[in-house]
């Protein structure tokens, strides 16, 4: 186990998991943890291929102002356990949850392949999430999501140059590549980004899930996020989501899969407002957004 | 179509609402007013049109800096904007239609200067005397903007200079500019705008700046006929697009967060726009800020940094200092022979001119009581000052995003007071002053951390008095419609209220 200091108060830690270090980020000061609007502390679990620093660059420090967040890092397991498995992301996320926030409930917040995540850890662990927020998730896969990850796969193997054109194609929604054209702001997130092994056995993971039997179960108040022009998860595996857990909640964002670069003020926003009065929007309701 | 032809109506008038201004604050009131069916309302205008920034400012490229499909009413989308930043004189027209179409008109006192206001706590009514008369109101609505009164600094010598001299805001359109030698004083949004227009016909064109700006692309561009027709034929897909300029502005407010690597981003294409266009080094450093970005209001311009390298233009690194004569000396000791000045130097906005004319039931004046810095529960009421709402008041102000959002937001939370008023029997709304204080403080908790309160920031939004950020809303723009976009009573219902000063 580790420790340092960064900028901001936020603290990078790890701790050991099935023998490796998995690193975690705690911006420790907890805000309006007591009082009138209290709040449980969010814990951030990001997506295939991604990062605290990948997927919540934005939303991390945003988020601290209003509670204390803490974000984990999946690190690849020893290649000697076997294939990549959702236990060993889930036991990662379980074990930073007893480390940093001993015996407090949180709200747990996954994007894309750790909504999966999260949603497990939530059906297995109730009493310590609260609440839970799953962006762009899924329970199942499906024959679309297998196509898309058939043809990532043999891009992949034929180290294609079109393997990063593809994954922005897929990423992005059509408006916002267009837009982001025009505004001359091409945001380095555009530019390839490098799959590495630790992707390639997400990957593979990705086109196995099955938690379909677990969500039911699920007991957190809980706002299902998905995303318009989807392409990677389409928002019918949120809206699948959505039908499943009991106490959920359903809002749609205008965007594609990279909802995280394309509308992270407005997932600040939904997260927010989510966590300050967690049942203002009924179970079963579906959530307008509001229009500026 | 000129609404000053409407006939005038002077004299004495009993409303239950009384609105001074009509820009966008004052129309968006009178139109939700209208809208929700309440008929009893005056706008008074000093003017004899309505549009206040946009009927004033008229300097040559005058146009907004937010993309116009959102600086514009959410419940007036308007699909024949020419233009991602529309021309000054498009927005004029724009809010001249809405105050048509809105039926405002019979509504507005044009040149009504508003000289007075006071509560008077036995009638429960606001007394407002203007220069045409007097009006009552049960509530009183200010509207006067936050960048309506043109500030000039005091320059010694200016009364004897040879040449022309106005401001930017009251452009003088009988000069003749042409072949003439012009200085600009101020480097702010203004003469961002109007520096590249000038330098096109002046013979000589001296800028004075105090302090750099930072200045990054515009993207403007024309719309074309199918996408108008498009939004004509389809209203959603303007919406969206309208949501799309939202969500990428609102984005923005991480650079003022002063988020590592987003504040980096924006400081380096700011600061790889002015080595693009700008080669010469001597310059460039004379235009490189001091400041951590976003301090300042970030300026957009694509033909600013151009027109500073021409020849006819020089840009002086130091304010103006005084005049002698047809003479311009700047503190840095340059002199330049001109023959005309035009001042680009803002407007009063630590302590708005509106202050000093609204008065609680003791007769003491907002600005006597605002000795510290303007302050406001949700932004909008002051406590001792029942039935008051100012918009566009305190903490209102963006850097990242459009002040029409914040306007509405205020307007809906006005709606909201005045059906709870009526519902419970006129109830007066007096807020209290510890939940005025409490907003207060967390506004300023949540301002630590800013660019605003960075080391070496020195703006307009911050109250040199207090050192507080007053002006500057410090947050998303979608958290000020959270938070203060819906009326609760429970703020004007405790026991304190009124009592407590
Ligand atoms: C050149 C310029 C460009 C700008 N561009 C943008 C932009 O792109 N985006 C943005 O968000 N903001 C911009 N702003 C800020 C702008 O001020 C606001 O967006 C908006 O126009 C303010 O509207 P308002 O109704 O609050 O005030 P104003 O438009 O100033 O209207 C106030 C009205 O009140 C009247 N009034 C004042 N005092 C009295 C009195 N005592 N009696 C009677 N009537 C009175 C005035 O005559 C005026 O008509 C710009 C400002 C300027 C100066």
């Amino acid at each position: 186990m580790s420790r340092t200091e960064l900028a901001g108060g936020v603290v990078e830690g790890t701790i050991t998991v099935d023998g490796v270090e998995v690193r975690y980020f705690d911006s420790v000061a907890d805000h309006f943890a007591t009082g009138e609007s209290s709040r449980h502390p969010l814990v951030l679990v990001h997506g295939t291929g991604g990062s605290t620093r990948a997927h919540y660059g934005y939303l991390f420090p945003l988020l601290a102002g209003r509670q204390r967040v803490v974000a984990v890092d999946f690190a690849p397991p020893v290649p000697t356990q076997g294939p990549l498995t959702l236990e060993h992301l889930e036991r990662q996320v379980v074990a930073v949850l007893d480390a940093v926030l001993p015996d407090r409930p949180v709200t747990l917040v996954g994007y894309s392949l750790g909504a999966v995540v999260a949603a497990a850890v939530a059906a297995r662990h109730p009493q310590t999430v609260r609440n839970l927020v799953l962006v762009a998730g899924w329970m199942k896969t499906d024959a679309h999501q297998e196509l898309r990850n058939k043809v990532w796969q043999r891009l992949r193997e034929e180290r294609s140059q079109a393997l990063g054109d593809y994954m922005a194609f897929c990423a992005f929604s059509g408006p916002f590549l267009v837009a982001s054209q025009a505004l001359g702001d091409s945001s380095p997130a555009l530019t390839a980004f490098e799959p590495n092994a630790f992707t390639d056995v997400q990957m593979k993971l990705n086109r196995t899930i099955d938690i379909s039997g677990l969500v039911p179960s699920i007991a957190a108040t809980t706002l299902v996020i998905g995303c318009t022009h989807d392409q990677m998860v389409p928002k019918w595996h949120s809206k699948a989501l959505f039908a499943s857990i009991p106490d959920a909640r359903y809002t749609e964002i205008t965007s594609g899969h990279a909802v995280v670069i394309e509308r992270p003020a407005q997932l600040v926003q939904i997260i927010d407002q989510f966590t300050d009065a967690p049942s203002r929007d009924a179970a079963g309701d579906i959530v307008a957004t509001a229009r500026p | 179509m000129n609404p000053s032809t409407e006939p005038q109506h002077p004299g004495t008038a009993d409303v239950e609402v009384v609105i001074i201004g009509t820009g966008f604050g004052g129309l968006a009131m009178g139109a939700q007013l209208k809208r929700h069916g309440r008929e009893s309302f005056v706008l008074l205008e000093r003017a004899d049109d309505v549009a206040g920034t946009w009927r004033d400012n008229t300097y040559p490229g005058a146009a907004c800096d937010v993309p116009s499909h959102l600086y514009s009413f959410s419940f007036r989308p308007n699909p024949e904007w020419s233009r991602f930043f529309s021309p000054g004189p498009e927005i004029l027209q724009y809010l001249r239609d809405t105050a048509h179409a809105e039926g405002l008109l019979p509504h507005i006192r044009f040149g009504t200067n508003v000289e007075d206001a006071r509560w008077d706590a036995a009638a429960q009514r606001w007394t407002v005397t203007t220069s045409q008369g007097v009006f009552t109101g049960r509530f009183l609505v200010t509207a006067t903007g936050h960048l309506s009164d043109e500030a000039l600094p005091p320059i010694k010598g200016l009364d004897g200079f040879t040449g022309d001299v106005f401001h930017s805001a009251r452009w003088n359109h009988e000069v003749p500019l042409e072949g003439k030698r012009i200085g600009v004083i101020g480097s702010g949004a203004t003469a961002v705008q109007l520096v590249p227009e000038l330098a096109k016909t002046a013979s000589e064109l001296v800028v004075f700046q105090r302090s750099a700006q930072y200045v990054t692309p515009r993207p403007d561009r024309a719309y074309t006929e199918s996408e108008k027709q498009l939004f004509r034929r389809d209203p959603d897909a303007m919406a969206d697009h309208r949501s799309e300029i939202f969500w990428f502005l609102e984005s923005r407010y991480a650079e003022r967060r002063a988020v590592p690597d987003i504040l980096d981003k924006a400081r380096s294409q700011a600061l790889n726009h002015l080595e693009r266009q700008v080669k010469d080094p001597e310059l460039r450093a004379r235009l490189t800020p001091d400041y951590e970005l976003g301090c300042k209001r970030v300026l957009i311009s694509d033909t600013y940094y151009p027109a500073l390298t021409r020849d006819n233009v020089t840009l002086e690194a130091s304010a103006l200092d005084h005049v002698e004569g047809s003479k311009a000396i700047s503190r840095d000791g340059n002199t330049y022979e001109l023959d005309v000045l035009v001042f680009c130097t803002g407007f009063e906005t630590a302590e708005p001119p509106y202050a000093r004319l609204v008065h609680d039931a003791n007769g003491i004046s907002l600005s006597d009581h605002w000795a510290q810095g303007m302050e406001a529960f949700a932004s909008t009421t002051v406590a001792g000052f029942p039935n008051l709402f100012i918009i566009n008041g305190p903490n209102t102000g963006l850097g990242h995003n459009s002040i029409v959002y914040i306007i509405e937001a205020q307007v809906d939370y006005i709606l909201g007071a005045l059906d709870w008023s009526r519902a419970n029997g006129n109830h007066v709304l007096d807020v209290s002053a510890r939940a005025q204080e409490r907003y207060v403080d967390e506004l300023q908790q949540r301002s630590d951390g800013t660019v605003w309160l960075s080391n070496g920031c020195k703006s307009w939004y911050i109250d040199p008095r207090s050192g507080r950020l007053t002006l500057i809303w410090p947050n998303f723009a979608h958290e000020f419609r959270y938070r203060n976009g819906t009326f609760d009573s429970a703020p004007y219902t405790a026991a304190e209220t009124s009592a407590a000063r």
